[in-house]
């Protein structure tokens, strides 16, 4: 009966198991509402996302972070409830609800005891439609978003993505990660209700329900009560997919005192839907998508230049960018540079081999089986789909579009979006430790960081 | 029989809906390892998690840092894991994996396709069982914890502050007050025999709790258990580290933070005893002050009065929530707030509300909306088998009691005004508390320190 089990090798396990995704019911309300509904009774909660096509690549060229300001304030007041009121009534239900805003996306969302989701369908309704955006609160969410942005401008991560998404969208709003201090100055009530009316409209809208729902005919019911009147409206149009093409360019962020550099090197690349992207996606995987990665392995494991070195695919409905990202310390700067500058060029001039393939697909296809174990995993894959404009079958077919990539396909797709010719740089770091070392790759801009 | 047991018990759970319960079967190896097994067929995933019973608070002097070094070796290599395939082999089978070092235990864990079960324990087994300690991955380890101690502290703004001063103000004890990241020199000094015997000491499998959650075969799991950890010898019980605290007293400081843009203050109180009724009383107490858009920190700091941005409290803080809460420890919170208030008047302010609930206590409506607040996300965070793992192994570490993820709400839920009016009163007094300001900018230079203060 003892089976032997050889202890000095890995054991030998079948490959990752297929999962059939719970089924996704659609539907369509008069007044133009998508209604996605998932069952999943695992657990009594009810996870809820109302996602517009308003993020913040659809604010007003003079007012960049006012979504992100709409989204947070939706919350802090309506027609007939005050901030307290939504607050103690959250509570009382076991629920919250938050808005934020990502470049494409508004989101007002939240969970809630399963018992409660009337309650909490009520609430999100009330804010999504009839947000008041009282005075005081508006004037209180400028002052401490001011102060954030002070605080955020101490990190350098941000201050290193800030100027790295400015340089590479250029005059594109995806330029933007965050607001301005002379932006916020000029936010008022009525921007915030000008954005509110023309964008937060039912056919402009997703709303994703899942968890421990009542049966289908009464949770549409229910969603019809509580949203069936919401009128319809014009929905604005995205702005023009105008990116000027990628080139090289170095910018040094002088931040006097840094012990390290804070280092960024991409280019824009492709979204979802391109031919180009599951082969990016999975040579992502082996270049510097996790511990096992070419990335990993030399720049820390090896050479011991970095705790955190990986690479990157920022990837937004109407453009991509592929990066890499690495924090060294200051005297390593010009060989971590070397190296990583390596590796960005020899992934699109060899193919990658079998072994690294086929590890990277399981990676891929591993991690995306465990985002399924949570209501809110779960939600954010169906919420992706939905709102990024994905065929219906993305999720059903995503393992397989992985396991189909071909290592010619990944040195392709590597060599036009990973290539560090014409690759956007920048570096956060003390200028009078780290200016010199940078010079050999190229002409360097310095610019004083905020 | 065990299964029908099982079965019963989800069962009443489907029926009364509002509690979650978790199966628990709870076993020992000839060798002492404690194994902890939950299953869940939902998800074909599985967690495999292993606590330690040591952390940071048992380094001794001159090795500041070092659970944490020990940490990174652990992912060095093993007799028949050579050095790289730990991160390989767990990406390869599409795992997620890491480890972290806390304050009273190390966790190293992975989360698998269920069937892929087997490979974690052969990794968590052959490490336990033959950890490749050299010289050479020593070296290297030691400058990558020095990086990660740059990227993570040392360029961070407030970090330093948190981690390396706090823990000096707010304990006396050096187990309890010594930075838990440790210094360059004290990193420097750690050698390959200190190495060889702290694994020696505190990495047996008779200091250590293993946990499966998620979607196994019990009898399936227990045989590989068995295989893979059951012959893997034992060891003396280890000491543990005397952390005891004398009497509090008020202390303050100030620091200066170069790096930070934003004023904050951290402020301590000494906590109760673990659970103590005290204890649940404090956590209700932090519901009430923090947890939700009504909590009492945000309609009255941020909203009333105006003068804080962001808050975060617990026990333990910043190491440590109420849930792997160990005493001594604080229960603390930081706050940023605006530069048109003092940090004095933050603090006033922060005890201001504490005496609000110590004279008038919290009214039956407010307190039922915090246990539904509460119950709600502690449901909410006992969705992933990672978490639920974490939560059997803290609980069997720290109480020897693993079915504490299925009472503890209950004794949440049940502690009354009556006790929290008193817990304020006993613990969160200015006689008790330690308060760290952190203004914004170097320090001054001598001829100017007498302004400092009204600068923040």
């Amino acid at each position: 009966m003892a089976q032997t089990i050889d202890r000095t090798k890995p054991p030998e396990t079948p490959p990752i198991p297929a999962y059939k995704m719970p089924p996704i019911h659609e539907t369509k309300l008069p007044n133009g509402l998508t209604v996605v509904l998932v069952e999943d009774p695992r657990f009594p909660l009810v996870t809820v996302r109302l996602s517009f096509q308003a993020g913040s690549k659809f604010d007003p060229k003079e007012l960049p972070g006012l979504s992100g300001m709409v989204a947070g304030l939706l919350t802090q007041g309506t027609k007939t409830r005050s901030f307290r009121d939504i607050g103690e009534e959250l509570a009382s239900i076991g629920g919250s609800l938050d808005g934020h805003s990502s470049p494409d996306v508004l989101t007002v969302g939240g969970n809630v005891l399963a018992e409660n989701l009337p309650k909490l369908l009520e609430l999100l309704a009330d804010v999504a439609l009839n947000a008041s955006f009282p005075e005081n609160e508006v004037q209180l969410r400028k002052q401490n978003r001011k102060q954030a942005l002070l605080a955020q401008h101490s990190q350098p991560a941000f201050l290193a993505s800030e100027k790295f998404d400015e340089l590479v969208f250029g005059d594109h709003p995806y330029r933007y990660i965050a607001p301005t201090m002379e932006s916020i100055d000029r936010m008022d009530q009525k921007s915030m209700f000008e954005f509110h009316d023309s964008h937060l409209v039912p056919n402009n809208a997703v709303l994703v329900m899942l968890g421990k729902l009542p049966a289908r005919n009464a949770t549409l019911n229910l969603v019809r009560e509580k949203f069936g009147s919401w009128k319809e409206g014009p929905a604005p149009a995205p702005p023009a997919k105008d990116f000027a093409a990628s080139k090289k360019q170095i910018v040094l962020l002088d931040r006097p005192g840094s012990v390290q550099a804070d280092i960024h090197i991409g280019r824009l690349a492709v979204t979802r839907t391109d031919p180009d992207y599951f082969p990016l996606f999975v040579g992502n995987a082996i270049l510097g998508g996790g511990a096992s990665s070419r990335l990993f392995n030399d720049v820390r494991e090896e050479k011991g230049f970095a705790y955190d070195v990986h690479s990157e695919l920022d990837r937004r409905k109407d453009a991509g960018v592929a990066l890499a990202v690495t924090q060294v310390r200051n005297d390593v700067v010009g060989p971590a540079m070397d190296a990583v500058l390596g590796h960005l060029e020899r992934i699109g001039n060899a193919p990658v081999t079998a072994a690294e393939l086929t590890d990277a697909k399981n990676y891929m296809s591993g991690v995306f089986l465990i985002s399924l174990e949570t209501q809110s995993g779960l939600a954010d894959q169906v919420d992706l789909m939905k709102s990024m404009g994905l065929p219906d079958d993305y999720l059903e077919k995503f393992t397989a579009h992985v396991r189909s990539v071909e290592p010619d396909q990944i040195q392709a797709a590597a060599k036009k979006y990973f290539a560090p010719d014409q690759a956007t740089i920048v570096v956060v770091g003390d200028a009078s430790k780290i200016g010199k070392p940078l010079e050999k790759f190229g002409t360097v801009q310095v610019e004083k960081a905020k | 029989m065990r299964y029908l047991f099982v079965s019963l018990i989800l069962l009443c759970a489907v029926v009364q809906a509002a509690q979650t319960v978790i199966p628990i079967e709870k076993y020992s190896l000839k060798n002492g390892l404690r194994v902890i097994l939950s299953r869940d067929n939902a998800v074909p995933v599985v967690s495999v998690y292993i606590m330690y019973d040591v952390g940071a608070r048992a380094e001794e002097k001159g090795r500041t840092g070092f659970a944490h070094l020990f940490e990174h070796m652990m992912f060095e290599g093993s007799a028949h894991a050579p050095k790289g395939t730990h991160f390989k082999l767990i990406q390869a089978n599409g795992g997620t994996m890491n480890g972290q070092t806390h304050p009273d235990y190390t966790d190293y864990f992975e989360t698998l396709p269920a069937n892929k079960l087997a490979v974690g324990l052969w990794l968590e087994s052959d490490r336990m069982r033959s950890l490749n300690i050299t010289a050479e991955n020593l070296a290297n380890q030691k400058e990558a914890v020095k990086q990660e101690r740059r990227l993570r502290f040392d360029s961070q703004p407030y970090s330093t502050a948190i981690v390396d001063r706090w823990p000096e103000l707010a304990y006396q004890n050096w187990q309890n007050s010594h930075s838990l990241i440790g210094s360059f020199e004290d990193l420097n000094a750690a050698s390959v025999e200190d190495v060889a015997k702290f694994f020696k000491t505190y990495y047996a499998p008779d200091n250590a709790v293993l946990v499966l959650v998620g979607d196994i075969q019990i009898p399936e799991a227990k045989k590989l258990i068995e295989t893979y950890f059951g012959d893997i010898p034992s060891q003396p019980k280890p000491r543990t580290p005397d952390l005891a605290e004398p009497s509090p007293k008020p202390r303050s400081d100030i620091y200066h933070d170069a790096l930070a843009k934003v004023p904050g203050v951290v402020i301590g109180y000494p906590g109760p005893a673990r659970n103590s009724p005290d204890y649940f009383a404090i956590t209700m107490i932090d519901v009430l002050f923090t947890a939700g858009p009504s909590s009492r920190f945000q309609l009255d700091l941020v909203k009333g009065k105006q003068s804080v941005i962001q808050y975060q409290a617990d026990l333990g803080w910043p190491f440590t929530n109420s849930v792997d809460y160990k005493d001594p420890a604080d229960y603390a919170m930081f706050l940023l707030y605006k530069p048109n208030f003092t940090g004095d008047q933050i603090v006033q302010q922060v005890q201001d509300e504490i005496a609000k609930i110590q004279n008038d206590g919290v009214d039956a409506k407010e307190l039922e909306r915090a246990r539904t607040l509460l119950r709600s996300e502690r449901i909410t965070a006992l969705q992933s088998s990672f978490q639920r793992a974490k939560l059997l192994a803290t609980y069997e570490v720290l109480d020897g009691k693993p079915e504490y993820i299925n009472q503890e709400l209950d004794k949440l839920l049940a502690v009354t005004p009556a006790q929290i009016q008193a817990a304020a009163k006993h613990y969160l007094t200015p006689e008790r508390r330690s308060v760290l300001q952190i203004a914004v900018g170097p320090k001054p230079q001598p001829s100017s320190s007498g302004a400092a203060k009204g600068d923040n």
